[in-house]
């Protein structure tokens, strides 16, 4: 069992011992009958686990992951402010730019061009997909 | 006999399919599913579970016909990849990649590509005639089905799935428990209670789309931004000598390896679960034992493409055979299919072909047409595929993103399902980590609440009866029911160990 095994399998006995506290102790016996259920039968599975022998798959590279996961989530934040359209721009610009392979100091406008270009391009023609053709609301922000 | 005249009912609701509206939907569908199948990463099952949310407020046969077009043409779509830059589009492409990929290092990929398509038609077709012969008997059958066996139905759906999708049986399991915690969230069934409601956003539970949209779309976004500097793939040109002509006359001579593709990969759709990457490793495999050019198996054998390629498209009818007859998803991607069924009010079962009559048949009678569509559009595609290739990962996640989060808030005009889309996939990307597998949860979420309303039932006439466990358990298909649960978790453990 390596690191990340351990760790997961620390985990999943957690999450499983959290839900069964919520289906035996936060509800009335006849709503939660069926959780209490499937719960208890995680609960046996997860203790099984530790007796399993097992190697996590890969280890999480966190460094190139992390910034996308921020961008996004900060996106999906900003939403109710800026609005679907502003605020996948600004995502589609930002990730982009931050996840690109290094091009040489000379290209740097001409790159930074086309990628903005690309944002608008791919902006204006789901704004006409979903807005004008299929006519469905997308969150709109306070602008 | 009688089901014969049930069967040739078919033939009537091709009008239906041949309006410009729908034939429009069937060449989107295609051309988008090609396309998407072909980008490598993107498998069929989250292209599905993208489109539903756009199928909303169309009719339920005309957002059927969409969902099926692209099922079909993503599975042909993943050969692209498999065979330019040897990783596969979906599962069901892997052993395509084993010859089709040779065949691109020797200037032939365009060769590949038309061998490919032309029996992914040949499987096609094939596969969607048993479908339309076997799932009206199939449904008359489900007629004994009460509630403690639709429970039973449920709970081996979710565990065939757990077991086979999984490196590990005991979290294949647990993956599909925590898909029914998740059904658990928000109203109970009867009493309309809340369960599990810790903070406002989850008043609503959790929407089956919102979660297959989260489970399929947000790993794959992570897994594009992680791996982003790493991966570098060698892409071919499609190149060749083939004429269209030429490769149409050296397919339709292999008709040993066609029929093994198109058998292996129908019998393999009908098991639950099993999916499309068994039927091409199988039909590889057993096309190889029989066939003269064994020995260049492996080498870049046209053979071994085509048995491999009419085997992972003969899957996709069948695979919805026991999902209209009996909610068990034959595929991953049929169990995304049956998230797009329910939410257009199509409810699987014994009268699915009398209460939805037109809808189901129009819809069957579509996947043969978009057959026909995959295979002419497959094979004009195939020689811009090179440029298809190159769309880079990090433009690909970002539009897999925004498609995301546009297809949950569209559901419902709803923020939280947003939230929860979001922290649900974040969560399965790390879960798929620690070798958790989405579909046992997606399918647990699907049938959640089915599975639950059939054991309160069968818990309370069991109760009237005396004993509710003894209702359960008695009763030949009940037994049968779970004796087909312990043997599936018996057969996992021992894949499992065998393949350690």
């Amino acid at each position: 069992m390596n690191k990340p095994f351990k760790i997961s399998t620390v985990l999943i006995t957690l999450v499983s011992a959290f839900l069964v506290y919520a289906s035996f102790v936060l509800g009335n016996s006849e709503d939660y009958l069926f959780p209490r259920l499937i719960s208890g039968t995680i609960a046996v599975l997860s203790l099984m686990l530790w007796f399993e022998k097992g190697e996590a798959d890969k280890s999480t590279n966190f460094k190139d992951l992390m910034p996308g996961i921020a961008i996004a989530a900060a996106f999906i934040l900003s939403l109710k402010i800026l609005g679907f359209y502003l605020a996948s721009m600004i995502v589609f610009f930002t990730l982009v730019m931050y996840y690109s392979k290094p091009a040489e100091p000379k290209d740097f406008w001409r790159v930074l061009l086309i990628k903005l270009g690309v944002t608008i391009v791919f902006s204006l023609t789901l704004y006409a997909l979903f807005t004008l053709l299929l006519k469905v609301r997308t969150p709109e922000g306070l602008f | 006999m009688c089901y014969l005249g049930d069967t040739m009912e078919f033939l009537n609701y091709f009008d239906n399919v041949f309006t410009v509206y729908h034939i429009a939907l069937l060449v989107g569908g295609t051309f988008a599913g090609i396309i998407l199948g072909a980008l490598p990463g993107l498998s069929p099952t989250m292209s599905v579970a993208l489109l539903i949310p756009f199928t909303f407020h169309m009719k339920p046969e005309s957002g059927l016909i969409l969902l099926g077009a692209m099922y079909t043409a993503t599975v042909a779509g993943g050969a692209i990849s498999a065979i330019l830059v040897n990783v596969p589009g979906a599962p069901a492409n892997i052993a395509t990649a084993m010859d089709g990929h040779k065949m691109a290092q020797s200037g032939k990929a365009k060769d590949a590509l038309h061998y490919c398509f032309m029996s992914s038609f040949v499987g096609g077709v094939f596969g969607v005639l048993i479908l339309i012969f076997f799932t009206p008997p199939l449904a008359a059958l489900s007629l004994k089905f009460m509630s403690t066996e639709l429970f039973w139905v449920a709970i081996l759906g979710i565990t065939i799935i757990a077991t086979l999708d999984a490196k590990s049986v005991i979290k294949g399991l647990m993956s599909g428990l925590f898909g029914l915690m998740l059904a658990t969230i928000g109203e109970h069934p009867t009493s309309a209670m809340e369960r599990f409601v810790f903070t406002d956003h989850l008043e609503g539970g959790v929407h089956i789309v919102v979660g297959l949209i989260g489970l399929f779309a947000m790993p794959q976004v992570w897994n594009l931004l992680e791996n982003f500097y790493g991966r570098k793939n060698e892409v071919f040109s499609a190149t060749g000598d083939s004429t269209l002509v030429q490769s149409f006359r050296l397919v339709a001579g292999k008709i040993k390896a066609l029929s093994i593709g198109s058998i292996i990969g129908s019998v393999i759709g009908i098991i639950p679960g099993a999916g499309g990457q068994i039927a091409g490793i199988v039909a590889y495999d057993q096309s190889k034992k029989v066939s003269s050019n064994r020995s260049n198996y492996g080498n870049g054998e046209p053979e071994a493409i085509i048995a491999a390629e009419s085997a992972n498209n003969s899957m996709v009818g069948p695979s919805l055979i026991p999902l209209l007859t009996l909610s068990i998803p034959g595929s991953p991607t049929a169990a995304v299919l049956l998230g797009g069924l329910l939410i257009h009010g199509i409810f699987p079962g014994h009268d699915i072909f009398t209460k939805n009559t037109e809808v189901v048949w129009t819809f069957i009678d579509s996947l043969i047409i978009a057959q026909i569509l995959m295979l002419i559009i497959g094979l004009f595609l195939s020689r811009h595929s090179k440029w298809i290739m190159k769309v880079p990962d990090n433009y690909m996640a970002v539009g897999i993103l925004l498609l995301a989060v546009f297809g949950t808030y569209s559901i419902q005009n709803d923020y939280s399902d947003v939230l929860i889309m979001f922290v649900l996939g974040t969560l399965m990307y790390f879960g798929s980590k620690a070798g958790f597998s989405p579909v046992p949860v997606v399918l647990g979420l699907i049938l959640g609440t089915m599975t639950e309303e059939k054991f309160l039932l069968g818990n309370m006439i069991g109760n009237a009866k005396g004993s509710s466990f003894q209702h359960f358990t008695s009763g030949t298909i009940n037994i049968v029911l779970i004796a087909l649960c312990l043997a599936s978790i018996v057969y996992g453990i021992y894949s499992s160990r065998k393949s350690k």
